[in-house]
C-alpha cells in the first residue's frame, strides 16, 4: 500500500501515468467482472432501476404540483382522486427507487466479495504449489498480503462501479427528459452535468494527492515512533528524552502541515462544490420563470427540474470516489498478478530416488549453494543402513539443516544424487511449527492416523504428562486463542507428529536441544527402542545425546569429514574436540 | 489524578482533552456561528422556489423583475454562506490539527519519561498505538464526525426553523412522520456495526489461516499435508466473504431508508396541506418549499447515526491517551539538583530493596526483586555481578544507573543521593551498554553521535582508534557512514555491540555498566569485542552483569546474587578458595567445558 502512495506522489508525469493507469483499470475491470458476471449484471440492473426511478420521481412530483397542489391553492379546487393518484405515484416510485438501491448495493457487495474469494483462492492454489525455494526467497508477510489485502484491494474497484454506471444512466435520462420538456433548460443542463462531473473528479484527484502525502508522513511518523520507543533504553541511558521528543515533534509537525494543507484545499472545494450547483439552480429558476411566462412550461415542470437537479448533485459529488479507488485497486491487482503469472517451480522431492534394500540413505557427491553463490554443501557423500541411529555433528552454520532439507526433498541440490529407502521420511524441524488448531490436528496434520498410533507417538515423544494435564486432552486448541506450550513441549509435539506419521526414516534437526537432559535421554532411548524398524538421524550438540547414537557423522567444510563413535572421534580429532567444547561454552552462556 | 480517567464520563473526558490541547476548543463558538451561516446556503433553493411560486408566478401575473431581484439576493446569500462554510471547515480542521499535534508531542515526552517497567515488551505496542492509531481516531473524528455534528447539526436547526416559520402544523407533521427514521436507522446501524465486527473477525481469521498456510509451508510440505490446510484456508475465505456480503445487505437496507421516509413524509404533508386548504394561510409555494425542505431535513439523519459510533470510538481513543498521560513518569527529575564531585565517584547502596509491583494497579505483590542490599563500590573498581536469571543482578545495575528508584533505601554516587542528581549530569558520568544494543536506522556516525550530538568527526575517529576499531570501520563499505539498517540489522550481533561500546566511550563516562551479551558472536568479533572492552573500561568503574564466568574471573571483585540478596562478595580467587556457591558454579562450568563426560 505504501508503494501506491509513493507512485502517485512522486511520479514525474502524473498525466500520462494516470492515463496508463486508467487503461490498466479498464483492463482490470473487464477481467474481474467476468468472474461473476450474473451478480454484476443484477447489480447494474438495480442501478439502472434506481436511475430511471430518480428521473421518474421528479416527473411524479411535477404531476402532483400541477394537478394537486396548484389546483387546490390557485384554483381552490379539491380533487380527492388526483390526491390519491399523486400519493400513490410518489410512494410507488419512491419504493421502487429504494428497491433499486437495495438490489444495487447488495449485489455490488456480492460481486465484490465473491470475486475477492475467487481471486484469493487462485492465489492460494498458486502459492501452495510453489516449492520451498520460492517461499524462502520471499517474506511470509508479503505473500500473505498478496493473498489477502492485495486481492481485496484489486476488487475494491467493483463496489462503486454499478453506482457509477447508474449516475451515467441518470445523467443521460434526465438530460433527455429535460430536452424533451424544454429545449433551453435542457441544453443548459446538458452543458452543466459534464462540467460538474469533471470538477468533482478533478477535485478528488487533487485532494487525494494531499491525502497521500499526509498518509506518507503518517507512515514515517509511525516508523519513527516504533523505533524511538524500542530504543527507550538507549534514549534513557544517554539522557536524550528531550532530543528524541524534539525529533518526533518535527516529524509530527510535517504531518500536521500536510494535513492542514489538505484541509485548506478541502474546505475551499467543499464550499465551492456546494455553492456552484446552488447558483446554477438559482439561474435555472430565473430561466424557468421566463419559460413559464411564455407559457412553454408549467410551474410543476419548473419545480421538478430544480428538484431533479438537486437530486443529481449528490451522486455527482461521490462519483469522484470511484476515481480515488483506481490507483489502490490497480496496485493491488499488479501485486496479485505477479504471483499468478509466475510459473510453478519444480518439486525437488520428485528427484529423490529409491535406495537399494537395507540402505536407508545414500547420498553421492551432493552439493548445494545458496542463492548468493556460496557453497554450503560441497561433494558430500554418505550412506546409512536401515535401523541405525546416527548423530550428525558440526559447527553452527556448517550446513546440517540444509542437508536434512535436501534429504526431505524441500530443497533441490545443485549437484549429486540422493536416494532414500521405502517408507518415506519424517523431518522434525529445528523450530517446531504448530498450527492454531487442536493438538490432534497438529499431530495428524489432517492425515488418517488411527488413535492408538497417535497415543503411542505421544508416549514415545514424552508428551503424555502435559497432554493428560490438559482438560480437553488432544482436542485442546493451540496458539493465540488456545493453550500456549513451552519451547520444549512444542518440540515434543512436533516429535510426536513425526513418530505418528510412521515413516521409515526419522530426521531430527537439533530437536531435543529444547529439552532438559533427562527428558532428552528418555526420548532418544524410546526412539532406539523403535530401532530395527525406523532409521534415526539426529543433529545433536550435547555429548549425552551424541553418546546415544550408534555412530557419529562429523560434518565440516560442506562434507562428512569423519565418522565413528563419539569417543573415537574425541580421541582422534582435535577439531571435533574443540567443537564439543565450544558447544558447552555456548550452553553455559545461556 | 485521584480518579482514573477510565471512569470519566464522556463530557469530562472531552473536557480533559481540551485541557491537554487547548487548540481543540479555541474559538469553537465563532466556528459554530460560521457553520450556521454556512448552512443557510442549503435552504436558499427551497425558499427561492417558494417565493417564486407565491409571489413571482401567480396565475396570469408573472413578475420577472421580482424573480430576478430575488435571485440576486439568493445568489449573494449563497456566496456569503459559502465563504462562511469554508471558514468554518478550515477553522475546525486547523484547530484539530494543532491540538492533536500538541497532544502527540506531550505523549512523546511523557512516554519517554515513563519508567522502564512501563516499557516492557507487552506494553510497547500499546504505547505506540496511543500516539499513532488512537490519535488517528481523533483525526478521523475531526475530519468527518465533528464536521457532521457542526454542519449537519446547524443545517437541521436552520431547516426546522424555516419549516416552522412557514407553517407550524405542517412542520410538526413532517417531524412526527420522519421521527421513527431515527430509530430505524439506529437499529440498522447497530446491526451493521455488529455485522462488520463479525466480518472483521472473520477477516482476522482468514489472514491468520493464510499466514499459517504460508509460514508452515515447509512443515506441510515435509508431511505432504497441504490439502487439508488449504481447504481450511478456503473455508475461511468463504466465511469472510459471506460475512462481508451480509454486512453489505444490511447496509443496502439502511442506505435508502431515508428516502422511504422522505416519500411518506412528503405525502403526509401534501395530504394535510390539501385538506387544510387556502384558508389556513398555506400557499402553493410553501407546499413546494416543504417538499424540498423535507429532503434537506432528512439528509443529515443518516449521517448522524453513523457519527454517533465514530464519536464513541474517538472518545475511547481520547480516554486511552489521557490514561497514558496520567501514568506517573519513571524516576522523577531532581528539583534542586546537587553537583557530583569532579572525580572518584564512589557508588554506595544503603538498605536497598526493590519490587516491581510498586505500581498501584497491579494486584499481586510478588517478592521483592532486591532485599536489603548494602554495597560500596570504590571508584575504578571492576565488578562482576553473577547470579541466575531472576536473581536481581539486572535490577541492581538499573538502580545504580537510576533507570529506576529503589522502593526502600538509597543509592548515592560520590556521596550524593541519586535522586538529587540532575539527569543530564548523571547521563554524562554514567553509561549503560545494554545486552542487545539498540541502533537507529541511520549511519554508524549518526548512531555514535546519539551519545554526543555535538561531537566532531575527529572525536569519533579518536574514540574508534582508542578502541582499536579503525580496521573494522575501514572494512565497512562506507566507513563511518555505513548505514546500519533497521535496528542495526545490516550489522552482525557482534558489530552492533562494537558500535554500542564506541557510543559509550564517546561520552567518556566515569562509570560504565555493561550487560553482557548472551548471543553468540563469531571468533573474530569476539576478539575485537574483548579488546575494545578492555580499552573502554581502562580507568573507569565498571560493573558487568556477567553471563560468562570467564568475565567474572577477570574482574577485581565478584558479587554473587541469589533471590535478591548478596550471597557472596569477594575476589574470584578468594571466593574459589572459600568453596561456597561461586566455587560450585565455577566448578560446574569447568567440568562442562572439558571434553570429558
Amino acid at each position: 500500500m505504501v508503494s501506491v502512495v509513493d507512485e502517485s506522489v512522486t511520479s514525474d508525469s502524473p498525466n500520462s501515468e494516470a492515463k496508463s493507469r486508467l487503461k490498466e483499470a479498464a483492463g482490470l475491470i473487464a477481467k474481474i467482472v467476468k468472474f461473476h458476471p450474473r451478480l454484476f449484471v443484477i447489480a447494474v440492473s438495480g442501478a439502472a432501476l434506481f436511475a430511471v426511478c430518480t428521473v421518474a420521481s421528479s416527473i411524479g412530483l411535477r404531476w402532483v404540483i400541477d394537478e394537486v397542489i396548484l389546483v387546490r391553492f390557485n384554483e381552490n379546487r379539491s380533487d380527492a382522486g388526483a390526491l390519491a393518484i399523486g400519493s400513490a405515484i410518489i410512494i410507488g416510485i419512491g419504493l421502487l427507487r429504494a428497491f433499486g438501491v437495495v438490489i444495487r448495493r447488495s449485489f455490488a457487495g456480492k460481486t465484490e466479495w465473491r470475486t475477492a474469494e475467487t481471486i484469493t483462492d487462485r492465489v492460494l492454489d498458486h502459492v501452495v504449489a510453489q516449492p520451498v525455494k520460492w517461499h524462502r526467497s520471499r517474506m511470509t508477510g508479503d505473500i500473505v498480503a498478496r493473498c489477502g489485502i492485495d486481492s481485496d484491494a484489486s476488487v475494491s474497484i467493483l463496489a462503486p462501479l454499478p453506482f457509477s454506471s447508474s449516475v451515467l444512466v441518470m445523467m443521460v435520462v434526465s438530460a433527455a427528459w429535460m430536452l424533451y420538456v424544454d429545449i433551453t433548460l435542457g441544453v443548459v443542463a446538458v452543458c452543466v452535468f459534464p462540467i460538474l462531473l469533471s470538477l468533482n473528479i478533478g477535485y478528488q484527484r487533487r485532494i487525494d494527492r494531499y491525502y497521500n502525502q499526509a498518509q506518507k508522513e503518517l507512515g514515517t511518523l509511525s516508523e519513527a515512533v516504533h523505533e524511538s520507543f524500542d530504543g527507550v533504553m538507549v534514549v534513557k541511558s544517554f539522557g536524550a528524552e528531550q532530543r528524541e521528543t524534539a525529533r518526533l515533534a518535527d516529524i509530527t509537525a510535517r504531518l500536521r502541515d500536510a494535513r492542514i494543507d489538505a484541509v485548506a484545499i478541502r474546505s475551499m472545494f467543499e464550499a465551492m462544490l456546494d455553492a456552484i450547483p446552488t447558483l446554477i439552480n438559482i439561474a435555472l429558476i430565473v430561466l424557468g420563470a421566463l419559460r413559464v411566462k411564455s407559457g412553454d412550461m408549467t410551474v410543476g415542470e419548473l419545480s421538478s427540474f430544480i428538484y431533479l437537479f438537486s437530486l443529481l448533485m449528490f451522486p455527482l459529488r461521490i462519483i469522484g470516489y470511484l476515481f480515488s479507488e483506481i490507483p489502490h485497486s490497480v496496485a493491488g491487482w499488479r501485486r496479485v498478478n505477479e504471483v499468478l503469472s509466475e510459473p510453478i517451480g519444480s518439486d525437488p522431492a520428485l528427484k529423490i530416488s529409491r535406495s537399494p534394500q537395507d540402505v536407508a540413505i545414500q547420498i553421492e557427491n551432493l552439493s548445494y549453494a545458496h542463492n548468493h553463490g556460496s557453497k554450503v554443501i560441497d561433494g558430500l557423500s554418505l550412506k546409512v543402513m536401515k535401523g541405525e541411529t546416527v548423530a550428525l555433528v558440526g559447527a553452527t552454520g556448517c550446513g546440517k539443516t540444509t542437508l536434512l532439507h535436501l534429504m526431505t526433498g524441500l530443497l533441490e541440490p545443485s549437484g549429486g544424487s540422493i536416494s532414500v529407502g521405502d517408507g518415506g521420511v519424517a523431518l522434525v524441524f529445528q523450530e517446531a511449527f504448530l498450527f492454531a488448531d487442536t493438538l490432534a490436528y497438529n499431530i495428524t496434520l489432517g492425515a488418517e492416523i488411527p488413535a492408538e498410533r497417535q497415543e503411542r507417538a505421544i508416549d514415545i515423544a514424552q508428551c503424555r504428562e502435559f497432554v493428560d494435564a490438559l482438560e480437553t486432552g488432544l482436542d485442546t486448541t493451540m496458539g493465540e486463542r488456545g493453550v500456549s506450550l513451552s519451547g520444549g513441549q512444542r518440540q515434543r509435539v512436533a516429535l510426536a507428529r513425526a513418530i505418528a506419521h510412521d515413516r521409515a526414516l526419522l530426521l531430527l534437526d537439533d530437536t531435543t536441544s529444547a529439552l532438559d537432559p533427562a527428558t532428552e535421554a528418555k526420548v532418544i532411548n524410546n526412539l532406539r527402542s523403535l530401532a530395527g524398524r525406523q532409521t534415526v538421524l539426529v543433529v545433536a550438540s550435547r555429548p549425552s545425546t551424541i553418546a546415544l547414537a550408534d555412530e557419529v557423522l562429523f560434518m565440516a567444510d560442506g562434507r562428512i569429514s569423519d565418522r565413528g563413535t563419539h569417543d573415537e572421534l574425541l580421541r582422534r580429532s582435535p577439531k571435533y574436540q574443540e567443537l564439543i567444547r565450544a558447544f558447552e561454552d555456548d550452553r553455559q552462556k545461556k | 489524578m485521584n480518579e482514573p480517567v477510565g471512569r470519566f464520563t464522556t463530557a469530562k473526558t472531552i473536557n480533559r482533552g481540551f485541557g491537554v490541547a487547548p487548540a481543540l476548543s479555541k474559538g469553537i463558538g465563532v466556528t459554530f456561528v460560521l457553520a450556521v451561516v454556512g448552512s443557510l446556503a442549503r435552504v436558499v433553493i427551497p425558499v427561492t422556489i417558494q417565493q417564486t411560486i407565491d409571489k413571482g408566478l401567480r396565475p396570469g401575473d408573472v413578475r420577472i423583475g421580482f424573480i430576478v431581484q430575488m435571485a440576486i439576493v439568493a445568489a449573494v446569500c449563497v456566496m456569503v454562506a459559502s465563504v462562511a462554510l469554508r471558514q468554518a471547515v478550515f477553522r475546525l480542521g486547523v484547530g484539530a490539527e494543532n491540538g492533536l499535534y500538541t497532544m502527540r508531542v506531550k505523549l512523546f515526552e511523557h512516554i519517554h519519561r515513563l519508567s522502564l517497567a512501563d516499557h516492557n515488551d507487552e506494553r510497547r505496542g500499546a504505547l505506540v498505538s496511543r500516539v499513532t492509531s488512537d490519535i488517528e481516531t481523533l483525526t478521523m473524528f475531526f475530519s468527518w464526525g465533528a464536521l457532521v455534528w457542526l454542519l449537519d447539526g446547524s443545517l437541521m436547526v436552520v431547516v426546522a426553523c424555516v419549516m416552522l416559520s412557514y407553517d407550524w402544523i405542517l412542520a410538526l407533521v413532517a417531524f412526527a412522520v420522519s421521527a421513527p427514521l431515527y430509530f430505524v436507522l439506529r437499529n440498522l446501524q447497530r446491526r451493521l456495526v455488529a455485522a462488520y465486527d463479525i466480518a472483521r473477525e472473520n477477516n482476522a481469521e482468514l489472514l491468520g489461516s493464510i499466514s499459517e498456510l504460508v509460514a508452515g509451508t515447509e512443515t506441510l510440505r515435509a508431511y505432504q499435508a497441504h490439502a487439508p490446510m488449504l481447504r481450511k484456508s478456503k473455508q475461511a475465505v468463504r466465511k469472510r466473504a459471506d460475512a462481508q456480503i451480509r454486512a453489505g445487505v444490511i447496509g443496502a437496507f439502511l442506505f435508502p431508508s431515508g428516502e422511504v421516509f422522505a416519500v411518506f413524509t412528503i405525502v403526509a404533508i401534501v395530504c394535510v396541506g390539501i385538506f387544510r386548504g387556502v384558508d389556513s394561510g398555506l400557499t402553493a409555494g410553501s407546499m413546494v418549499g416543504f417538499v424540498f425542505l423535507t429532503y434537506r431535513f432528512l439528509e443529515p439523519i443518516a449521517e448522524f447515526t453513523e457519527v454517533v459510533d465514530q464519536t464513541q470510538t474517538a472518545v475511547a481513543g481520547l480516554r486511552r491517551v489521557l490514561g497514558v498521560l496520567d501514568t506517573p513518569i519513571g524516576p522523577p527529575q531532581a528539583s534542586n539538583p546537587l553537583a557530583l564531585p569532579n572525580r572518584d565517584l564512589k557508588i554506595e547502596l544503603k538498605d536497598v530493596s526493590f519490587s516491581y509491583s510498586s505500581r498501584l494497579d497491579t494486584q499481586d505483590d510478588d517478592l521483592p526483586v532486591l532485599r536489603q542490599i548494602n554495597l560500596e563500590i570504590p571508584a575504578h573498581q571492576h565488578v562482576a555481578l553473577v547470579g541466575e536469571s531472576g536473581s536481581g543482578k539486572t535490577t541492581l545495575a538499573r538502580l545504580i544507573a537510576r533507570l529506576a528508584d529503589p522502593t526502600i533505601g538509597s543509592v548515592s554516587l560520590g556521596g550524593v543521593n541519586l535522586k538529587r542528581v540532575a539527569n543530564d549530569e548523571l547521563r554524562r558520568r554514567l553509561v549503560v551498554v545494554p545486552q542487545e544494543p539498540f541502533l537507529f536506522a541511520e549511519s554508524i556516525a549518526h548512531n555514535l553521535k546519539f551519545a554526543a550530538p555535538h561531537a566532531e568527526r575527529e572525536e569519533l575517529e579518536n574514540v574508534i582508534s582508542k578502541l582499536e576499531l579503525t580496521d573494522w570501520i575501514r572494512s565497512l563499505p562506507d566507513g563511518l557512514e555505513t548505514q546500519v539498517g533497521q535496528r542495526g540489522a545490516s550489522l552482525s550481533a557482534g558489530e552492533r555491540q562494537l558500535v554500542a561500546l564506541a557510543r559509550a566511550a564517546l561520552t567518556n563516562p566515569d562509570i560504565l555498566i555493561l550487560d553482557e551479551a548472551t548471543s553468540a558472536v563469531d571468533a573474530i568479533a569476539e576478539v575485537r569485542l574483548a579488546k575494545a572492552l578492555q580499552a573502554l573500561s581502562l580507568g573507569r568503574t565498571t560493573i558487568s552483569i556477567a553471563h560468562r564466568l570467564s568475565t567474572a574471573a577477570r574482574a577485581d571483585r565478584v558479587i554473587v546474587l541469589e533471590h535478591g540478596l548478596v550471597k557472596e562478595d569477594g575476589t574470584h580467587e578468594g571466593l574459589i578458595a572459600k568453596g561456597g556457591e561461586y566455587a560450585k558454579i565455577y566448578a560446574q562450568w569447568l567440568s562442562a567445558t572439558s571434553s570429558q563426560k
